[in-house]
């Protein structure tokens, strides 16, 4: 699931996640400092939780702790650098980005604090193309994308690159783009789709590539309150905080 | 080991919810995390002494993060007793510029009750409390450990979980306190696993903000 590993983060502070899923978060973990950066502050804030479940323990827990330590080698401690816990860079440098990292990069862990009124949470990924190793990736994102195709409420646009449309579910609370003959983008470039609000505001959404085919899937989990259009620019690989480029598509709701 | 403990008087308790709203219950945050990190360093090199003065500051979170989240008393006391445990063994991989000793010390707590809820799932023999939670009888009681923090955070977690929506307050009791996991939560809730994701996400992140809780 690599493509969506930022997505992880959340399910990862309060533990919603697998063995599995643990492993994969943590791997990731070190490679990105926005992730690094984010889990602390959400750690920072569940540790808030459990402190308020504070009750005094019973006397015998003591007794039998320090039994258990008096018999316990400690680990010594890890090697190698804590330097990925480098301060925060600039969002506006967020665009310069190794490219081995900037597939998977989205903005929004940044995106989200900034702006209360569109909590967006990027799930993209790319169907049929070589970007998605993990099958069950796919086959997640697959099925959710269905499930907001399915929902009563959806309704689909035209989104103007070739015959690329969007899908709009209030209800799921979720938007897909996807399409079968996109064009591809510059090189060097990708796609970046873009939330755009009643004040004028736009809120960086997911990047996508379509594969060689023209294929491409994308989805984006967010509240529609105040929402106007969504748009797409073509960006430098790894997306950015603001487009870049003329729009190439709107999307009016 | 501490059984001088028993001597000593509990402590008042104020009343509830005043004590988020007068500004003399609030602990220096930044004094009582520098301390706590240096406690825990010190007992990443051995040091027991360092680590009763811990777990004098912590074992009440940790224990009770157990029992609200396991409900039965002697699990929670084993959960308590391993996640503590764990924290010694594990204590000279602390890394304080990565946060706080105690969001590390919690964490860990956190992570040991929800395994084992998940484990007793497994079994299917898991044994239901509801409601109350546990409190020992008071002779049994260490009031050595400090408790004092929880009645300032308590409060405030009553205010914090307000600003939540329904939604995210569901996706967080699910997850944070009975041990889903995200795919879990999607399908008990019928969302798509983006949402339960982005709801979890979404439901923290609110709560930092509202407490302006920072890394």
């Amino acid at each position: 699931m690599s493509d969506n590993v930022h997505g992880l983060l959340g399910a990862y502070a309060v533990d919603a996640v697998t063995p599995a899923e643990r492993a994969e978060f943590e791997a990731h973990l070190p490679a990105c400092e926005e992730c690094s950066l984010e889990l602390g502050s959400l750690l920072e804030t569940t540790a808030v939780l459990a402190d308020a479940e504070s009750t005094a323990p019973p006397a015998a827990l003591r007794a039998r702790v320090f039994e258990e330590i008096g018999r316990t080698a400690q680990l010594p401690p890890a090697d190698g650098p804590a330097a990925d816990a480098a301060p925060a860079p600039e969002p506006v440098a967020a665009a310069v980005v190794p490219i081995e990292r900037a597939r998977r990069r989205h903005l929004w862990p940044r995106l989200a604090v900034a702006a209360a009124s569109v909590a967006v949470l990027a799930v993209a990924g790319v169907i049929g193309g070589g970007l998605v190793a993990d099958r069950n990736a796919q086959l997640a994102l697959e099925q959710d994308v269905m499930m907001v195709a399915s929902a009563p409420d959806a309704h689909s646009m035209d989104l103007g690159l070739g015959s690329a449309h969007l899908v709009v579910s209030e209800k799921m609370a979720s938007v897909v783009a996807m399409g079968d003959d996109c064009p591809s983008p510059d090189d060097g470039m990708e796609y970046q789709l873009w939330v755009v609000m009643a004040d004028g505001s736009k809120h960086a959404g997911p990047t996508f590539m379509p594969d060689s085919d023209g294929s491409f899937v994308t989805m984006l989990d967010m509240e529609m309150n105040g929402v106007v259009a969504f748009a797409v620019t073509e960006e430098p690989h790894g997306g950015s905080a603001q487009p870049t480029s003329e729009e190439i598509a709107v999307v009016e709701l | 080991m501490s059984t001088d403990g028993r001597a000593r008087p509990l402590r008042a308790v104020p009343a509830d919810g005043d004590a988020a709203r007068r500004p003399g219950a609030r602990p220096s945050p930044h004094r009582d995390a520098d301390e706590l990190a240096d406690l825990l360093v010190r007992a990443g090199r051995g040091d027991t002494a360092a680590f009763e003065l811990l777990y004098n500051r912590l074992a009440g979170s940790v224990h009770g993060l157990a029992v609200r989240i396991v409900r039965d008393p002697q699990i929670a006391e084993d959960v308590a007793q391993e996640a503590l445990v764990e924290v010694w063994r594990q204590a000279a991989r602390f890394r304080p510029e990565q946060g706080s000793a105690r969001s590390w010390v919690l964490t860990i707590a956190h992570r040991r009750a929800v395994d084992r809820v998940r484990t007793e799932q497994a079994h299917s023999n898991r044994l239901v409390a509801h409601g109350a939670r546990h409190s020992a009888s008071v002779e049994d009681q260490d009031t050595v450990v400090d408790t004092m923090h929880a009645e300032w955070q308590a409060a405030r977690v009553r205010q914090g979980l307000e600003v939540l929506t329904p939604l995210q307050r569901e996706a967080l009791e699910l997850t944070y306190y009975k041990g889903y996991t995200n795919r879990q939560l999607a399908e008990s809730l019928g969302i798509p696993l983006g949402t339960a994701k982005a709801r979890i996400r979404d439901a923290v992140i609110r709560l930092r903000d509202a407490w302006e809780v920072t890394a």
